[in-house]
């Protein structure tokens, strides 16, 4: 576990530290998915059925805002779909603006909602999508899941059929339009997903946000019950042929998925648990706080200070502390103090009201072996690494 | 020398403005009345486009129907219908949109008065400062 801590630690501040460019790289990335997606599916248009194209709409994706990406796709999509039957694109086209005008006018972060839906759906893993939309967003996100299912469902139902579709001749144009939007009026399973989907999302909010123990870890695995009870009753009823097999592995992936998100979004010491209570003027407070399990990463700093003071201002400890980040420099000769100061590891009886620190010092002669050290436990140093964080459970 | 409190409140204010201190600033501006009913007419439009386009869809989707049975319908009770639902759909639409733009108000409102006491709490701090370098002063 203590590893696990570590790596995680490393990928934040791996993250912290180049946010600038991990950010338009992962953009890139997930551009470069979606439009690779998109035409791998349709590819009926060979002009932007080409790696250069998608290169080119990824890097501009990469510096543009999220919502580009969902542009992008909407508008290869579309090209694709016209090349295949105008009266197509065109049903998917009121599709997309009535999602765009109807849907999105609240928030500018469910276009990415929706394309992870898309994405979960085309990579076979669509049950992953209930569980950690309801762990890291609010319910309305079950609003984007909806509508990106229908997308899935549109433009996988036309990619399926399309050489049908293209065989239609022109005078059957109405019929190809009902097809598209027949599939949002008469497919069942859509729907079973999407009440499915929507109700597994509030069920997994609604728990997550309690404050019982192991509340993430519930609110997956009630969360995965209530996504197969209602694909299970919905199945009975509209007999839609749910695989179930399908449905539990999908599951199981999720609770795993789910596992590693709890891992770097929340990964908490419910054994650390402290729960004060106070009041003030207006309110009685019952404060429940659950420390967060964090490492620091491993450092080791070795300080020399000399003994015999010097004049000149580098040789000043605080200064020689900021400016070779605790590295030590030659002495000529004289005793020399060594400081090693090494990460808290588990940050275990800092507890609410954080406590001292510890430092070791070592004092020994510059010359002489580390055998004639005396180790002295400066005690009233107090950590200044950072911050206690806490999950805090207030109740007033 | 640095002072450690005061540069942790700077960053994390300049972390709020940078992020959604950006949004809320924007809606701190209007008034609460002048900020709703923006948001309420744009989605009027919204919806109305919505709207037209769901009826444009519809229409294609029953257009053979519609085309044979064209004399049979009474064109005044559609048209009376098509106004009802579109008075329904634009009505409900615009309430969710009153309630969810009140809310998203209220809560800027009250994440931008945090914003201004730790402003305060900034101005403070660079007050004392201020004084305790003029007792130094005085003193010498």
């Amino acid at each position: 576990m203590r590893s696990l801590l570590e790596f995680r630690e490393k990928v934040r501040l791996l993250y912290s530290k180049n946010e600038a460019y991990i950010l338009p790289v992962l953009k890139f990335l997930l551009a470069f998915l979606t439009l690779n997606m998109v035409n791998g599916r349709m590819g009926y248009m060979e002009r932007i059925d080409q790696l250069n194209i998608v290169l080119i709409a990824s890097l501009v994706c990469s510096f543009m805002p999220s919502g580009c990406i969902v542009l992008f796709g909407a508008l290869f999509s579309l090209l694709h779909l016209y090349t295949l039957s105008p009266e197509v694109a065109l049903a998917v086209l009121a599709i997309y603006l009535i999602i765009f005008l109807v849907f999105f006018r609240f928030g500018s972060k469910d276009s990415l909602v929706l394309l992870f839906t898309c994405i979960a759906c085309s990579m076979n893993i669509p049950y992953v999508v209930p569980i950690l939309v309801g762990l890291v967003a609010s319910p309305v996100a079950a609003i984007p899941v909806g509508c990106g299912l229908v997308v899935y469902q549109v433009l996988s139902y036309v990619s399926d059929n399309a050489q049908a579709i293209s065989t239609m001749g022109e005078d059957e144009a109405i019929a190809k339009f009902r097809l598209v939007v027949d599939v949002i009026l008469e497919n069942k399973n859509t729907l079973i997903l999407i009440a499915a989907f929507a109700v597994t999302i509030i069920v997994v909010y609604l728990i997550r946000r309690m404050s019982v123990d192991y509340a993430w870890s519930i609110a997956m695995a009630a969360g995965v019950i209530v996504n197969l009870v209602v694909l299970l009753v919905g199945d009975l009823k509209y007999e839609t042929n749910l695989s179930l097999a399908g449905a539990l592995v999908g599951s199981i992936l999720a609770l795993v998925m789910a596992k590693i998100l709890e891992f770097f979004r929340f990964c908490v010491d419910y054994n650390r648990t402290e729960k004060v209570q106070f009041e003030d003027d207006e309110y009685y407070y019952y404060v429940k706080a659950i420390p967060k399990m964090a490492v620091t990463a491993q450092s080791k700093r070795v300080k020399r200070i000399n003994a015999k003071r010097s004049e000149s201002p580098y040789e000043d400890e605080d200064y020689e502390d900021e400016v070779n980040g605790g590295d030590s420099y030659e002495e000529d000769e004289g005793r020399s103090v060594v400081t090693e100061r090494t990460g808290l590891g588990r940050r275990r009886g800092a507890g609410l009201f954080p406590g001292r620190g510890r430092r070791s010092v070592t004092i020994g002669s510059e010359s002489g072996a580390a055998d004639g050290y005396e180790e002295l436990e400066d005690l009233d140093e107090p950590q200044v690494y950072e911050d206690e964080e806490y999950y805090e459970d207030e109740e007033e | 020398m640095i002072d450690q409190k005061k540069v942790i409140l700077m960053t994390r204010m300049a972390y709020y403005e940078e992020h959604e201190g950006k949004r809320n600033v924007a809606i701190g501006r209007f008034f609460r009345g002048d900020y709703i009913s923006w948001q309420v007419i744009k989605s009027l439009l919204a919806s109305t486009v919505a709207f037209l386009v769901g009826l444009g869809l519809y229409i294609l989707y029953n257009l053979e129907t519609m085309m044979q049975d064209i004399y049979k319908i009474d064109l005044l009770l559609l048209a009376r219908n098509i106004l009802m639902a579109y008075g329904i759909f634009v009505v409900v639409y615009c309430v969710i949109s009153y309630s969810i733009f009140s809310y998203r108000y209220a809560k800027a409102r009250k994440s931008l008065k945090n914003y201004n006491r730790n402003l305060k709490k900034l101005s403070a701090m660079y007050e004392k400062k201020d004084s305790a370098a003029e007792g130094g002063s005085a003193e010498r």
